[in-house]
């Protein structure tokens, strides 16, 4: 009888652990290969999503996103308290956490990184004029006031891209020297080109709570996890086939065959992971008409480019609206007959009313991506069936970055994002954004999207922001698609994730 | 020969004089910006112009032009824009996988090519020889990236033998970062090896019909001493340019390969350089390139000398 009750104590000792926690051990290290040396590991100084990738397992943010990307707290410990009139956040820090420096997390660093992030980072910029104050109410306590309510303050609180990171109040240096947070894991040497070398952070103190999408508890499984830049897309593919990383990010879908008959590696498919988009030029030149937008969205054919560009629909699904399944923002408002037309007579009947003379539409775009290169290329075709003239300015990347600014030198150019879990963030929302896509009807759909703070509410004006989207194409989305990675069969504990990360995995022993 | 030396010391001077001048000029005029590409994607115009600003890009191309001589004179090569760190360093990081990949591609090289050059010249018109003449213009069309990938495929993938890519990660020692080196070396040596076979059988077929060695075969000299000591010292010279220029070129970075390889060397960090219009990196490693070009042709010419002491300048 004893020995039953003590059985039946560890059965219940064993339930109320988990499986995770027998199922993973400590301890190991892995190598990731990335698409190549991140330009910086100041996460609020770049929005590329490499930088997010790695420092997101070295910096943290007060918020973060849960499976569902509903906000959870992250440094914060609980979600903000919002004045009645949505102008006031009061957010209340955890406590013990501590910086890799062995130096405690308090409020006096929050607000000094607050406002670096206003300073630094592009999404804080663009927020900093909704900013009237932040301050440190008590060392534990942060309030920030705004001019007006901005819903999407804490969505961009939480996002890993320009991201809010909190740093030691005495190391908000710009450019960053010493990258110290209060991550999982610290830099430990970092070899540009070579290597970035993280370990474990002993001092770490996870969020409370099961594992959930970027939040919740974060398990410190590995020693170290190493990125190593491998920008050769072939050697990438050869590298995973071989076992020599533990996990490689962004591969060719042509790779997927090859990947899925292996033993020691396994394809990781993410679906969905993001939409490819052409921008138009709402501020001057030809697509300034809308008419001019609206004739180049019906003359296009969304399938016939993802198949060209994907291949496989195992690879892209045709979606009109912007978000897909799974996301609370999906909507159909606005896309009846305005997606996947390909229609060359109604494009014709536009662009004549629109009064075109054969002036070139001028698609910038860049092999960099070669998908967008492939789109590009199926766009023209049907774009010239139509009865425009086309001129294909194939340049790269950084080229491509630079001309875009410049309003004067493209119509049109061809970019994808990941699925954003906070409209808000979409490029295309700002009036600054290359596009320059600013119009009483935006701003009036844009404004009651950003200052509404009830969700569902939220979820019914993002409807009516998509509507004016279709009905002014600033932005043409093709469709869905998928991102094809591979990782090692000896990872466990990996959720696939737009920005990889590697808390939570360990090795197999 | 102290004149000819300082006749050389500042044609070499004026050499890198040009090439920074015209790389400084072809670098600002190609488009694309740093600013743009360290910011990200979704980096508005006006970050893009304040970071401009902050990394003194926004100052006439003259104004910036003077600052970089100016600062050229001090020894500095200016500082890397993305990496954060002096160019002269990140060049010196990145010199020990070229140097050794450099060593080893001509070793394979030579140890290929030039007994297969000899023998074939010494067999002239025999299925050796056309043979070897056959497999060096194979050799020689090959795209070295492409063998690469091939030896990729069959030792690292398919036999594990060797890594895929990379150079090694903390902690490795000298001898594991050199296995990271063997694919591309034989990528590169046999690749390289076509061309210093060809030379050393024409140089040699040019030395074997001289009078002295019908002289020292007349006089019952050893075969294998009229053809390694006679003829091969005095074939020497032509030999020695082609594995000085071989040398040069895979020196100032062997750039498809390193990068299909990820071999963090001098040439993958000129073309992420390129890439991400990092304008002092470009800058200071093409005038690194320039000069050690330049001394290669200088050492070459001393080598005359030891070579064939009948040469003077």
């Amino acid at each position: 009888m004893k020995s039953l009750k003590l059985a039946l104590l560890i059965g219940s000792a064993l339930i109320a652990l988990g499986p995770s926690a027998f199922a993973q051990t400590k301890g190991g290290v892995i190598n990731v290969a990335t698409i190549g040396e991140p330009p910086t590991l100041d996460a609020m100084a770049s929005t590329a999503d490499l930088v997010g990738i790695v420092s997101q397992h070295i910096f943290e943010t007060l918020y973060t996103f849960d499976k569902s990307w509903n906000v959870t707290p992250l440094l914060a410990a609980s979600l903000p308290e919002v004045s009645p009139d949505g102008k006031v956040y009061t957010i209340k820090l955890r406590t013990g956490v501590k910086f890799h420096d062995g130096t405690d997390m308090d409020s006096t660093d929050v607000v000094a990184s607050l406002k670096r992030w206003t300073e630094v980072a592009s999404r804080g910029k663009q927020t900093a004029s909704m900013i009237a104050s932040i301050e440190a109410v008590d060392p534990a306590t942060v309030k920030i006031t705004l001019n007006a309510p901005y819903a999407p303050l804490v969505s961009l609180l939480a996002f890993n891209n320009a991201a809010a990171i909190i740093l030691p109040s005495e190391k908000q240096q710009n450019p960053m020297t010493d990258p110290v947070g209060t991550g999982p894991y610290m830099l430990k040497e970092r070899k540009a080109d070579q290597y970035i070398q993280l370990a474990r952070f002993d001092g770490y103190t996870s969020p409370e709570g099961d594992e959930n999408g970027y939040g919740g508890a974060r398990h410190q499984y590995l020693d170290e996890i190493r990125f190593v830049p491998v920008p050769d897309a072939n050697t990438r593919v050869e590298g995973a086939v071989s076992g020599q990383f533990d996990y490689v990010d962004s591969l060719p879908v042509e790779a997927y065959d090859r990947l899925k008959d292996q033993k020691t590696t396994e394809a990781v498919l993410l679906k969905p992971f993001g939409w490819p988009v052409f921008v138009m030029n709402t501020s001057t030149g030809i697509t300034k008409n809308q008419d001019i937008r609206l004739a180049i969205r019906d003359s296009l054919s969304m399938e016939d480019m993802m198949a060209a560009a994907f291949g496989s629909t195992d690879f892209y699904s045709l979606n009109a609206s912007m978000y897909p399944d799974g996301y609370s923002w999906k909507t159909d408002a606005g896309t009846e007959g305005a997606y996947n037309v390909a229609d060359p007579e109604k494009a014709a009947e536009l662009m004549k009313k629109a009064g075109y003379n054969n002036e070139p539409i001028r698609i910038l775009t860049s092999r960099q991506y070669e998908f967008h290169y492939k789109m590009a290329q199926v766009a023209a075709e049907y774009l010239k069936a139509a009865g425009f003239t086309v001129d294909m300015q194939v340049v790269d990347w950084a080229t491509l970055t630079q001309r875009r600014a410049d309003p004067k030198l493209w119509d049109i150019y061809i970019s994808h994002s990941p699925f954003l879990p906070e409209p808000a963030l979409i490029g295309a929302m700002s009036t600054s954004a290359p596009g320059n896509w600013d119009t009483p009807a935006r701003k009036a759909a844009v404004d009651a999207f950003n200052s509404e703070v009830d969700p569902k509410k939220r979820v019914e004006l993002w409807g009516e922001v998509q509507k004016v989207i279709y009905a002014e194409v600033p932005i043409i989305k093709i469709g869905d698609f998928n991102a094809l990675s591979a990782k090692s069969a000896k990872l466990e504990g990996f959720t696939p994730a737009p920005w990889p990360y590697f808390w939570n995995v360990s090795l197999k022993q | 020969m102290l004149r000819y030396i300082l006749q050389r010391f500042i044609g070499m001077i004026i050499v890198m004089f040009l090439v920074v001048t015209i790389v400084f000029i072809i670098v600002r005029v190609t488009p694309g910006d740093p600013a743009a590409v360290m910011l990200g994607p979704e980096a508005t115009a006006a970050d893009i112009a304040a970071l401009r600003q902050q990394l003194g890009l926004d100052q006439s191309i003259l104004l910036q032009y003077v600052y970089f001589i100016g600062n050229l004179f001090k020894g500095d090569l200016g500082q890397s824009i993305f990496l954060n760190q002096p160019v002269l360093q990140a060049l010196a990081q990145r010199a020990e996988p070229t140097f050794f990949l450099t060593i080893f591609s001509l070793l394979i090289a030579s140890v290929i090519a030039i007994p297969i050059g000899i023998y074939a010249a010494y067999r002239r018109g025999s299925f050796f020889d056309q043979a070897a003449t056959a497999v060096a213009m194979l050799a020689a069309s090959i795209p070295s990236f492409w063998l690469g990938l091939i030896l990729m495929q069959i030792f690292a993938v398919r036999f594990g033998l060797f890594p895929v890519s990379g150079y090694g990660g903390p902690g490795t020692s000298l001898m594991e970062r050199l296995g990271y080196l063997v694919l591309p070396a034989f990528a590169l040596g046999i690749v390289s090896s076509a061309l210093i076979m060809r030379f050393t059988r024409a140089s040699m077929l040019d030395v074997l019909g001289d009078d002295y060695i019908r002289t020292a075969r007349a006089k019952g000299v050893d075969e294998r001493r009229v053809v390694l000591k006679h003829a091969f010292k005095n074939a020497l010279i032509p030999i020695l340019t082609v594995l000085g220029l071989t040398a040069a070129v895979l020196i100032s970075g062997a750039v498809v390969t390193e990068t299909v390889f990820g071999l963090p060397g001098v040439g993958s960090l000129v073309v992420s350089a390129v890439l991400r219009r990092d304008y002092p990196v470009i800058q200071g490693a093409l005038l690194i390139i320039a000069a050690l070009y330049v001394l290669i042709n200088f050492a070459i010419d001393m080598l005359y000398l030891v070579v064939d002491p009948r040469v003077r300048y």
